[in-house]
């Protein structure tokens, strides 16, 4: 068994990392890393005794992040998955699409779904 | 880009003479002709489109459809025609280019309305949007290492060449049956030439060793690399071949999700305004009107689709030129000359259509500027933009990216084609050029402000520093 962590280029990619490098810790399982970005991944923030694997997206198969993911559940042995999911605005979601959330409907095992800590609040004004 | 991806490069035997080095010789000759073609077709409206307006009846509005509709063509055969090439191969895709350039051709000198006319001009661009993107990449797949980039850079001359060659023909064809309503059938017809050499020439030649090796056809691969290769070498490039092979599978990767990502997507958008400034500069407005342009301002018809031959000649020359400078200059700095320097050219042929007075010198002073704006664009503008395409992109979205990033160049290009004719009718051979100045200011600062120097960095460290400065 393993959990598998989807890692976007983005803050809430890393912010998922960490979560998937702990929830693996938690239930003593191996850690499978799909790094989602178009760039190698930065590793350094994984703790040298944590058991891990890292899958690169490669080739137009795996053209949309959420088919690649689902795809590697399939794959391997996978107990747990875990994504960073930060707010979208509807238009950006409607332009780009929401891997985050075809991946919390679509994925045969439950999700971790963690956010950033409050970093960027949402501004509200009172009048 | 071909500089990024040396290693492997040390260890080859040396490339050598024989008869293998004639026969690749020949198949760059043979695959150029689809470059030759492109110009030509594109080209070849420039002086037919006169006695075709008369023959056909063309408004300016229709005159913009019939010439642009080629360009809408080549946007969309762009598209396709990659995929096919990967699909079914370099060289019966060139064959099969072949027999549409040929098709379209013949249907356009046939064409008995000006609809059919652009039914036939359509599908002649979906064959020049197909050899924009197959010819190249054939190119650059049966050349070795060592002689890539002149390969590649050799279709480009050809491409230019073939205007060059489109508007001699028509110069010299107009100039003897020029009487006569169908004289335009007949300088269509001409294009029917290069395209059999094409079919036939390509019948002879090999497929591409690197999309066999893709393809899992390992033997065949080595098979056409001792054809143009030496034995040993053949032998020893199949490493790099496999190599490249899987380079491209993943290039082919990012797609339209990676685009949320800030820096990527901010590479996409310096890639898609450096194509529509290129297009945006008015060249193909000289390069598809040029003698209808020049008769407007003042040239007889006979010396007009003379005069143009000019714009055909410095065009060549520009483009060597800007071949011989583009690794010495920084990037930024060759783009932001030139698109000073063509922005001062156009408000110089404003200048001239409007104050000075209608009579025998105008059209000289026109004439002189329009040269100098090709010249400056082509040894700039025109070849650097590919050249940072080519070389701006993460390996792993640049097949994606290029695509939107062409895609969205070949449309520029058709609604430069498209609108000119309107625009000169409604305001002017003056006003027009002053819209081109205008964009040359915006496409000056967009480069200021947007677009990075790559020369001399690594792949790597650039984008390094995009991610660092834009996330």
């Amino acid at each position: 068994m393993s959990v598998l962590v989807a890692v976007p280029d983005s803050p809430e990619g890393l912010a998922a990392l960490a979560a998937g490098v702990t929830e693996a810790e938690l239930l003593g399982t191996d850690l499978i890393v799909m790094n989602l970005a178009l760039k190698p991944l930065d590793t350094s923030s994984i703790p040298n005794g944590t058991h891990v694997k890292v899958l690169e997206r490669a080739g137009k198969s795996d053209r949309d992040p959420a088919e690649a993911v689902l795809d590697e559940i399939k794959e391997h042995d996978i107990s747990r998955l875990v994504i960073g999911i930060k707010r979208r605005t509807p238009v950006g979601k409607a332009v780009l699409g929401s891997v985050s959330q075809r991946l919390l409907l679509d994925s045969p095992v439950p999700v971790i779904a963690v956010k950033l800590n409050n970093q960027k609040k949402r501004r509200v004004e009172m009048p | 880009m071909e500089t990024h991806t040396k290693p492997g490069q040390s260890h080859l035997p040396p490339l050598t003479r024989g008869p293998h080095s004639k026969r690749l010789g020949l198949v760059a000759v043979v695959a150029t002709f689809g470059g030759l073609l492109f110009g030509y077709d594109t080209g070849v409206i420039n002086g037919a489109l006169e006695p075709m307006k008369d023959d056909l009846g063309l408004t300016s509005a229709t005159e913009g459809f019939v010439v642009s509709i080629l360009i809408f063509g080549a946007a969309i055969g762009a598209l396709i025609g990659g995929r096919l090439a990967d699909k079914y191969g370099r060289r019966s895709n060139i064959l099969m280019l072949a027999c549409i350039f040929a098709f379209g051709t013949i249907g356009c000198v046939l064409s008995p309305t000006w609809e059919v006319l652009a039914f036939f001009r359509f599908i002649l661009g979906l064959a020049v949007g197909g050899a924009s993107a197959t010819v190249p990449v054939y190119l650059a797949e049966v050349s070795p290492v060592e002689t890539r980039g002149s390969m590649v850079t050799r279709n480009e001359v050809m491409i230019v060449s073939g205007q060059f060659a489109a508007f001699v023909i028509n110069a010299i064809i107009f100039n003897i049956w020029g009487e006569h309503d169908g004289v335009w059938r007949w300088m269509l017809l001409v294009a029917v030439l290069p395209a059999f050499a094409l079919f036939f020439g390509m019948l002879k030649m090999p497929e591409s060793p690197r999309w066999l090796t893709s393809q899992d056809r390992n033997e065949e691969a080595l098979g056409v690399l001792k054809q143009i290769r030496s034995d040993e070498r053949a032998e020893a490039e199949m490493d790099e071949v496999h190599r490249l092979a899987e380079e491209e599978k993943q290039a082919q990767t990012g797609g339209w999700a990676d685009l949320a990502v800030p820096w990527i997507r901010r590479l996409v958008i310096i890639g898609i305004g450096l194509g529509v400034f290129q297009q945006f500069t008015g060249i193909n407005s000289i390069m598809y009107y040029g003698s209808q342009l020049l008769e407007d301002a003042g040239f007889s018809a006979k010396a007009a689709i003379i005069a143009n031959t000019a714009n055909g000649l410095f065009s060549v020359l520009g483009i060597t030129v800007g071949l011989l400078l583009m690794n010495k200059v920084n990037r930024r700095t060759m783009l932001l000359v030139g698109f000073g320097l063509t922005t001062f050219f156009h408000l110089l042929v404003g200048l001239s259509a409007k104050f000075i007075p209608d009579g025998d010198i105008k059209p000289y002073f026109i004439l002189l500027f329009v040269i100098l704006f090709v010249f400056c664009m082509q040894a700039t503008i025109g070849p650097l933009v590919w050249l940072l395409l080519a070389e701006i992109f993460p390996l792993k979205i640049r097949s994606f990216a290029m695509g939107v990033c062409v895609f969205c160049l070949w449309s520029a290009n058709a609604v430069v084609a498209f609108g000119f004719p309107p625009m000169v009718a409604a305001v002017g051979i003056a006003s027009s050029f002053f819209v081109f100045a205008a964009l040359g200011v915006l496409a000056w600062i967009f480069i200021y402000t947007m677009v990075p120097e790559t020369r001399g960095v690594s792949l790597e460290e650039f984008e390094e520093e995009m991610r660092d400065a834009h996330s």
